[in-house]
């Protein structure tokens, strides 16, 4: 008797409809109708996600308080890294006593951001930034080096101005 | 008049519920499956072989890939078995620490689970519902090591950084309000009619044929059989934490769910109690300057949260690579016993039975 009474009125079907429906009630009745929107989504293009300060992005170079690249050319993030991504040339430059890196390849399309580079190296001369945006329509974009193919590693990649908001 | 023929059909690769790219080769009579065999290697990408000619530090990187879903489980298999080898001892924090995000992983894991194994079925709510849980996982992820998917968590010895500061505050908001969404999933789903005919007695898998397949995980849990490493065989700090292992008997589709929906309960529980006994002190050990194996071999096994994943390393003498590195993924283990539970079932339900088995395919082909 009792099954063919839960067979008829649908309990089950009630419960989850009530749960769906709070939901829904809550955010129709709190939604656009306060300062701070109450959703767990926020639009994209448009509000960007904050990240957490130990965020892995790209791999930036850092200067020290002159200007000048603070890489010495141990070669321990060439070592390191699991794809083999960095590459450098040691080389000098005048008035600097320590090893200069005439050039510092990083081939962005094969890390994989797992920050080894910046645990190893023990000069503290890179970090991984914030940045995520990190898509572009060619490959030679991904390529970054110090000026090497025209891109610096300090500014902002080059895809920053394929996003939506510089049209 | 009418020839009575089987039909062979495809399911996959692309296919959206075989969870990646998995084939299943189908014989069909009428709606039955008399002939059933998973066809793999779709995403196979050698990280076996890689991983010798990387060093030991560098492998880890490797162990995210294979088990997306459950990468820093992957990360912590991958550490101790290296601990093992090198006879290092890990401080007693960066257990409690391994334990907590392990568990975090665990949830985020079976929430993936329950979203897209309600969805094959038909519950697309839940799906988002489950997902919304997750997000606030992987942020917890990001806060710890800065990502939210391959982490790379752990380091051979410890880990390289202490917890960030304002981690107890997010771990405190998840789990006041961790136990309600529960529920909510559970309002949705375990009385939906629906659900249980699509559920019940579906793709069933005795505990005799869970154990001669070496089946492992919830699946094997929910057969009946209490079997969780982290009981058996305790690691990080599983031995001071009290939990229950769920079991069910039915052995099948809606068994497991049960099982699953218990043990995510259990490791809020064991979440709970690592915030609660979370010892001072430092998070990594003294380690030798360059890393040297003596020919030694280790088979460490963790429980993943999808059954017993277990890392053999052989290190060589004098080598700084693993002369040879073997990973027993749960997820091909049990995706082994799919021939069992589909054939003489419905075709409809071969579906259940792949969402139940809970692979991912990163980790059956590596
Ligand atoms: S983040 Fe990892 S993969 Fe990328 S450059 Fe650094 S070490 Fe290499
Ligand atoms: S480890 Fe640091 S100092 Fe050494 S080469 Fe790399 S960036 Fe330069």
């Amino acid at each position: 008797m009792n099954k063919i009474l839960r067979t008829l009125i649908p309990f089950d079907i009630a419960k989850g409809l009530s749960v769906t429906g709070k939901h829904f009630a809550k955010v129709f009745f709190t939604a656009n109708r306060r300062k701070v929107p109450f959703h767990i989504v926020s639009e994209y293009p448009e509000v960007i996600a904050k990240v957490q300060p130990r965020f892995r992005g790209r791999l930036t170079l850092l200067k020290d308080e002159q200007g000048e690249i603070k890489c010495v050319c141990c070669l321990a993030c060439e070592k390191i890294c699991p794809t083999q991504v960095i590459t450098i040339d040691k080389g000098k430059k005048e008035g600097r006593k320590m090893p200069f890196p005439v050039r510092y390849d990083f081939e962005m399309e094969r890390c994989i951001f797992c920050e080894f580079c910046v645990e190893s190296c023990g000069f503290d001369s890179i970090i991984l930034n914030h940045q995520f945006e990190l898509a572009a329509y060619n490959r030679e974009d991904f390529s970054l080096g110090m000026e090497g193919l025209g891109q610096n590693m300090y500014e902002p990649s080059p895809v920053g101005k394929f996003s939506v908001a510089d049209d | 008049m009418f020839k009575n023929e089987e039909m062979e059909i495809n399911l996959g690769p692309q296919h959206p519920s075989t969870h990646g790219v998995l084939r299943v080769k189908l014989r069909l009579d009428g709606e039955t499956i008399t002939h059933c065999r998973p066809v793999i290697g779709y995403l196979h990408r050698g990280v076996e072989k890689i991983c010798e000619n990387q060093t030991f530090f560098q492998g880890q990187v490797w162990t995210d890939r294979m088990d997306y879903c459950s990468a820093v489980a992957n990360n912590l298999g991958w550490a101790e078995a290296n601990e093992k080898l090198f006879g290092i001892t890990v401080p007693r924090r960066a257990q409690y620490i391994r334990t907590l995000l392990n568990e975090f992983n665990r949830l985020a894991s079976h929430l993936i689970w329950l979203a897209t194994h309600a969805l094959d079925i038909g519950a697309m709510t839940v799906f988002l519902y489950a997902f919304r849980e997750r997000e606030d996982i992987l942020d917890m992820n990001e806060a710890f090591c800065g990502s939210r998917l391959t982490t790379t968590a752990f380091r051979i010895g410890g880990l390289r950084e202490d917890l960030p500061p304002g981690f107890e505050k997010l771990v405190k908001k998840f789990l006041a309000k961790f136990p309600t969404c529960i529920e909510e999933y559970e309002n949705l789903l375990s009385e939906n009619r629906i659900w249980k005919k699509r559920t019940i007695g579906v793709a069933k898998l005795s505990a005799e044929d869970a154990i001669a397949m070496g089946v492992t995980g919830p699946v094997l849990r929910a057969a009946g059989v209490p079997y969780d490493i982290r009981k058996a065989f305790p690691y990080a700090a599983y031995a001071e934490m009290d939990f229950e292992v769920p079991t069910r008997t039915e052995a099948d589709t809606y068994a497991r769910y049960l099982v699953r929906m218990a043990e995510m309960r259990q490791s809020a529980r064991i979440i709970q109690q690592c915030m609660d006994g979370m010892p001072e002190g430092p998070v990594m050990a003294k380690l030798p300057k360059i890393m040297r194996a003596e020919v030694n071999e280790v088979y460490h096994a963790t429980e993943a949260p999808k059954g017993e994943i277990g890392y053999y390393l052989v290190g060589e003498k004098g080598s700084g690579n693993p002369y040879r590195f073997h990973v027993r993924a749960p997820g091909f283990i049990n995706l082994q016993s799919l021939p069992k539970m589909a054939e003489g079932g419905l075709i409809a339900d071969i579906v259940a039975a792949i969402g139940t088995l809970d692979i991912v395919l990163g980790e059956i082909d590596r």
